[in-house]
């Protein structure tokens, strides 16, 4: 049994000093991955399909009142707990450290989505296959599948990216260069919080604000080992 | 009816008694069937119109995933260790009372195991490629994967099905040569090829004896199995609430409260219907209530020590989930409580209610109502506050699952009657056993009824 | 080939088996059909041991080899990663192991028990309904046909309600 192994070790960083909550990213991960459009009705139902989600949360009381804002979004847990429940191997670890879920082996137990900890796995109750009347179809991008009825889906850091940039990469015999493949979110982000790279190269963006103090990751107590690293500075008047 | 009676009986006699189930069926035999074969056929077509539309028919969400389906699945899957415990145990420590209740219970067991495996193949979002599951050699390079808790469900089922089948076949060998006797016709035919030539040699019941206990010790350690595997659905998970080693004897512990009170409240129905006051005896029900007060005393203390521990390690996230059940759900829980704790230990301590048939109706079928009270309060409420605050939802069962819920209960109904119908009800040769057993020894001044039982 | 003679309690098939016995019929050619079993040696004395339990316990290690190649097996062959789990899991495969060890000892109890009992029977077997209600048969094999109408004969004798061949 050969091992698997890779040069890469996609992660991110959000950098949560400088996110303000504009919900740009959300809007290029939706264009990017035809997540569907869900209406205010499947949103009130708990059924939105949101593959990144910025949290807010209200400290204070009127009038010292501020806004907490954090992107949520597929950790890529180095330990994901969706991976070994997944009974038909649809959710499993690809050697570039990202949780692959894959579309049309997903039977939909949604047993990964129950023991996903961050909840950022969505499940298609709706049909959303047929959703997209013309000419909205023309918006859908061709690298990616339109996801079916009855399948989980998360975010997947634009793997349709990274495997162009890997041909790319391949076809001129070298490595990917830092900061060359960006998925939708980083690259739309006007505040640049997210930051997008090879946590295996040292030298890289993200590996090197990876290692600054400010750093933390989220749900760290349950040991699922997450690619993603916040960075929030400390002390009490900095909300 | 005691030992003494059955032997006064003559066994033409106990036979016709025992078989009345199987009497040409009457116009009200009909109509249940056509009444609980009506409410199947709409739960049927809710689960069409489901799988023709979209999951979105069911009141499923994020992060409330799994709803009532599944606590229908463990439901039955609980309820099937009714036959499995009470049979197994029974014949085991050669408990001379097991005999008229015996098939009834096996047969409860097969058809709540059948219903129980439906419901994961219910509650998927692709139920048409379910067939990814089975492991059989194919061109996809992939095969199901073992270490996901519900492929365990899914062969422990399937030998659970298969073990609780031919355990009740075997318990019915020699009373399907009874039946193939007194036939005609096409019927005849049929019980003939059932029985298998069974002619009730010596020799035959030499090895049948054998089997039948091997078959009961087999059995027990695959129903533990069964149910912790069917815990395991949940412990192995990371949802607070969930990931508790107590899961798996917590889970058989209800599943045997559930079963025996499940024995219990389907003894006094068929003793009603197929009149069969004179074998199924306050005395039956006297030990079988004494059996349901051991266990639910056992429940009881496993669901003290799981809130206790909660309770006490106040650990945010579980004391959250707790918290958040009680307030939400709180008449539910209550009636849960009284129903699997309060009412059966004070009730069931006391003879007089042990041995009165309506009470041991209700207190039974508030056990059941309980223990399903129990399954959903188990999953929705640690799904609905989970690790994420942001994302805390809740769940509310729609029509299209309640309808497959009702067709369920009607599914195992309706099976119970058909099955009634066509095979006997009561363990007809283990009862007429009895009968031959017994004698008259005059032991001094007085005779005494008494049993033999061979030493070993 | 059998001769069958139905009684109608113990003590006239009793009477039967003595009178057999005495003729010179040997105890391991006489047997006794039942509808309830009767403790042995009521009737007739019957050998008590078995061997159908080992083709249990050879289903059982089947089941064992099964489930091992299943679980680990087929993940050795096609390994994909997932989680922290290692490719051949250790409490996966003691699970599926142990479930088919079961299965398999289960069928193996029910086939080793019908291969034991000879059934379901390749020929023509003698019985009589009437045992299912209560009669107790009494069956004698022997090798000729004098034997078998001298069983006969001694079976009416001692009682017997019908006698068939």
């Amino acid at each position: 049994m050969k091992k698997l192994t890779s040069p890469y070790k996609w992660g991110m960083v959000v950098d949560l000093d400088r996110c303000t909550g504009c919900g740009a990213c959300v809007v290029a991960c939706q264009a990017e991955n035809n997540v569907a459009i869900c209406g205010k009705k499947e949103v009130a139902e708990g059924r939105n399909m949101h593959w990144l989600r910025i949290e807010r949360f209200w400290v204070g009381e009127y009038p010292n009142v501020r806004v907490k804002f954090l992107p949520v979004l597929c950790q890529h847990c180095h330990d994901a707990p969706c991976e070994p429940v997944c009974p038909v191997y649809a959710s499993y670890h690809n050697p570039d450290g990202l949780n692959g879920q894959v579309y049309n082996r997903c039977v939909g137990t949604r047993y990964c989505g129950n023991n996903c900890p961050y909840a950022v796995r969505v499940f298609n109750f709706h049909d959303h296959e047929h959703a997209w009347p013309p000419p909205l179809n023309n918006q859908l991008s061709p690298d990616i599948t339109v996801r079916p009825r009855g399948v989980m889906e998360k975010c997947s850091f634009c793997i349709q990216r990274i495997r162009r940039a890997k041909e790319d990469a391949k076809a001129e015999r070298r490595l990917i260069r830092d900061g060359e493949v960006q998925p939708a979110c980083a690259q739309t982000c006007p505040a640049d919080a997210l930051v997008f790279g090879n946590m295996a190269d040292p030298l890289s963006r993200v590996s090197r604000l990876a290692r600054s103090p400010r750093s933390f990751r989220l749900l760290e107590h349950l040991g699922t080992h997450p690619s993603i690293n916040y960075l929030k500075g400390g002390g009490r008047e900095h909300v | 009816m005691s030992e003494h009676d059955i032997a006064a009986k003559s066994a033409p006699q106990l036979n016709d008694e025992m078989l009345s189930s199987l009497r040409p069926p009457t116009w009200k035999w009909y109509g249940l069937a056509f009444f609980l074969g009506a409410v199947v056929a709409w739960g049927t077509a809710a689960f069409t119109y489901q799988v023709m539309t979209d999951m979105s028919v069911t009141g499923l969400d994020r992060p409330v995933m799994w709803g009532i389906y599944i606590a229908n699945f463990v439901f039955w899957v609980g309820l099937s260790h009714s036959g499995t415990m009470v049979s197994a145990i029974l014949r085991l420590s050669q408990a001379n009372w097991r005999r008229p209740i015996l098939r009834a219970a096996e047969a409860m067991t097969v058809f709540s195991i059948t219903v129980a495996g439906l419901f994961p193949v219910i509650h998927l979002g692709r139920n048409w490629v379910v067939y990814y599951f089975m492991p059989y050699p194919n061109q996809r390079g992939l095969w199901p994967n073992f270490r996901s808790a519900l492929l365990w469900d899914a062969t422990a089922i399937t030998t659970y099905i298969i073990g609780s089948s031919l355990f009740l076949y075997l318990g019915m060998l020699p009373d399907l040569a009874v039946v193939r006797d007194r036939s005609t016709g096409w019927k005849k035919k049929v019980y003939a090829v059932l029985a298998m030539g069974w002619r009730g040699t010596a020799r035959e019941w030499v090895v049948f004896r054998q089997a039948s206990t091997l078959m009961a010790a087999l059995i027990i350690p695959v129903a533990v199995s069964v149910h912790s595997i069917v815990a395991w659905d949940f412990a192995v998970t990371l949802v607070p609430g969930w990931h508790s080693t107590i899961f798996p004897p917590y889970f058989v512990i209800g599943a045997i409260t559930s079963g025996v009170a499940a024995v219990i409240t389907l003894m006094i129905i068929i003793r009603r219907i197929f009149h069969l006051e004179e074998y199924l005896t306050p005395l039956h029900f006297d030990n079988m209530g004494k059996l349901l007060l051991v266990i639910c005393l056992l429940w009881s203390y496993a669901y003290f020590v799981e809130v206790q521990t909660t309770w006490y390690a106040h650990e945010p996230i579980e004391w959250e989930v707790w918290s958040f059940m009680s307030g939400k759900y709180t008449p539910w829980l209550i009636l849960m409580l009284i129903g699997n704790s309060v009412l059966p230990v004070a009730g069931l301590c006391f003879k007089k209610i042990r041995r009165s048939i309506r009470a041991m109706l209700v207190i039974t079928l508030l056990v059941n109502v309980g223990m399903f009270i129990e399954r959903y309060l188990i999953i929705v409420p640690s799904l609905s506050h989970k690790n994420m605050p942001f994302v805390w939802g809740t769940y509310s069962p729609s029509w299209v699952e309640l309808s497959v819920t009702a067709a369920a209960f009607a599914g195992f109904t309706l099976m119970y009657v058909l099955f009634a119908k066509f095979f006997p009800m009561v363990a007809v040769t283990d009862v007429r056993e009895l009968g031959v057993r017994h004698t008259d020894v005059k032991l001094g001044r007085a005779e005494v009824h008494s049993l033999t039982e061979e030493e070993h | 080939m059998e001769t069958l003679g139905t009684f109608k309690d113990v003590e006239t098939a009793t009477k039967a088996v003595d009178s057999l016995v005495k003729a010179g019929f040997s105890e391991e050619t006489i047997t006794s059909l039942t509808s309830a079993p009767y403790p042995d040696g009521v009737i007739v004395k019957t050998d008590q041991r078995t061997w159908f339990r080992w083709v249990s316990v050879g289903g059982g290690i089947f089941g064992a080899c099964a489930g091992f190649l299943l679980a680990a097996g087929t993940a050795y062959v096609y390994p994909v990663q997932t989680g922290d789990k290692p490719i051949i899991a250790s409490y996966p495969t003691g699970i599926i192991m142990y479930e088919l060890t079961m299965l398999f000892a289960i069928l193996g109890a029910i086939v080793g028990m019908f291969l034991e009992m000879k059934l379901p029977p390749r020929d023509e077997r003698v019985y009589d309904p009437a045992i299912g209600e209560g009669s107790i048969g009494i069956s004698v094999t022997v090798d000729s046909r004098e034997q078998m109408s001298r069983a006969g004969k001694l079976m009416e004798a001692a009682g017997a309600l019908t006698i068939r061949h």
